[in-house]
């Protein structure tokens, strides 16, 4: 007798139409494919984990899904769209230092996000993805190297970069802090018997 | 003060722009690890948050072999041999590590110079492979049997391109994390 066929995963980076830039559908599609692996990673998450705090001082998952937002929205903002001053509140409804980060030393998290559920993430999460489709579509591979000078800030400092390292930035500010929700489950489901 | 500049130059020598394009991603997470991972104590390296759980030093070792594993396997369609580039094999980092294990003995002691020269060889082997793939190369989707034996999985090139950076950047992002831990844990026991 035969042995059943094994299932077959296939995993491919589909690239978007619609995009002007094939180099902005390319990083487009990779922010989608881990948005799906992040969007998974949270699947039938409670409210009591969302907002369980490790130790003072230290990141919930629902500030690190909330950052990862606001962090979309703020860049999309300054960095393609080139605008002096990012529209964070008016994208997806939370202003951008309310993700809570970085969080001082020994506080506790912000208590606006005391009790909020998944879809209230997610929701946070999917205003910022449709903005960063409509701002990054149109972009050329032109655009994606006219650098961008921000304005000198309270502390004196100044920045450069290009859109394309944005681009290559907002993959691996969502896969880092995707692992580092991987992690903080695994914390979670270990509370008790370990430090600190 | 002025910060870094951040910009991305695409390298020269690659035959697509996709290729080089995650190559240059790779070196900029690179470089940024390893300004993160400036002056860490070997003791920080294996220090593990409760048993059962990955240090960092166990990350770092597996990014490493990932890089190489995902390079034989998803761009040149070859069996693993993570050894023969590396100096370690491919279960040498001790992932997954088992409920209530401690970090693997190969690892104790070792040093961020161990590691660093681990992350220099996995991507000088990387480099020489991406560097020659072709347009037609990125579209090629290559089967493979897991190493359970018991589910086949397809992945196209370019996702593997893609995915060397995502595994790298979220193995990152959990080092850093470590980091606190061990801070926290630090300050707790003083």
């Amino acid at each position: 007798m035969n042995a059943p066929a094994a299932a077959v995963r296939r995993t491919v980076l589909q690239l978007p139409d619609g995009f002007r830039s094939a180099e902005a559908a390319l990083w487009f599609a990779s922010l989608e494919e881990q948005r799906g692996k992040l969007l998974k990673a949270v699947d039938g998450i409670g409210a009591a984990e969302l907002e369980w705090q490790p130790a003072p001082g230290m990141n919930t998952i629902g500030m690190l899904l909330a950052h990862v937002a606001v962090a979309e929205a703020h860049i999309v903002d300054v960095a393609f769209a080139r605008l002096p001053k990012s529209r964070v509140l008016e994208v997806i409804g939370l202003g951008p230092d309310d993700d809570g980060m970085p969080l001082p030393e020994d506080a506790a998290p912000p208590e606006h996000f005391t009790g909020k559920d998944l879809a209230y993430f997610a929701d946070l999460l999917s205003r910022a993805r449709a903005h960063a489709r409509t701002v990054i579509a149109p972009l050329t591979d032109d655009d994606l190297v006219r650098e961008v000078e921000r304005p000198r800030q309270p502390d004196g400092s100044t920045r450069v970069f290009d859109p394309r390292w944005m681009l290559y930035h907002l993959v691996e500010h969502e896969a880092g802090h995707h692992a580092q929700i991987l992690l903080l489950r695994h914390i979670y489901r270990k509370r008790g018997v370990m430090g600190p | 003060m002025n910060h870094p500049d951040q910009i991305l130059p695409v390298p020269d020598g690659y035959r697509t722009r996709d290729a080089a394009l995650f190559a240059a991603s790779l070196d900029d997470q690179s470089a940024l690890l390893a300004a993160d991972l400036e002056g860490i104590s070997a003791d920080e390296l294996g220090w593990q948050p409760a048993p059962g759980m990955n240090t960092i030093g166990m990350l770092l070792a597996h990014i490493a072999i990932v890089e190489v594993f995902w390079t034989q396997v998803g761009l040149e369609g070859r069996p693993q041999d993570v050894k023969t580039p590396l100096g370690i094999g491919i279960d040498d980092d001790g992932l997954p590590i088992k409920e209530g294990a401690a970090p693997p003995a190969n690892l104790a002691g070792r040093d961020l110079a161990f590691y660093l020269d681990l992350f220099a060889r996995a991507r000088a082997y990387f480099k020489r492979v991406a560097r020659a793939l072709s347009e037609e190369d990125l579209e090629v989707v290559r089967a493979r049997m897991r190493r359970d034996g018991s589910t086949s999985t397809s992945h196209q090139v370019r996702w593997v391109l893609y995915h060397q950076l995502e595994h790298f950047s979220g193995h990152y992002g959990q080092i850093l994390l470590l980091r606190h831990q061990y801070r926290a844990a630090r300050a707790a026991v003083r």
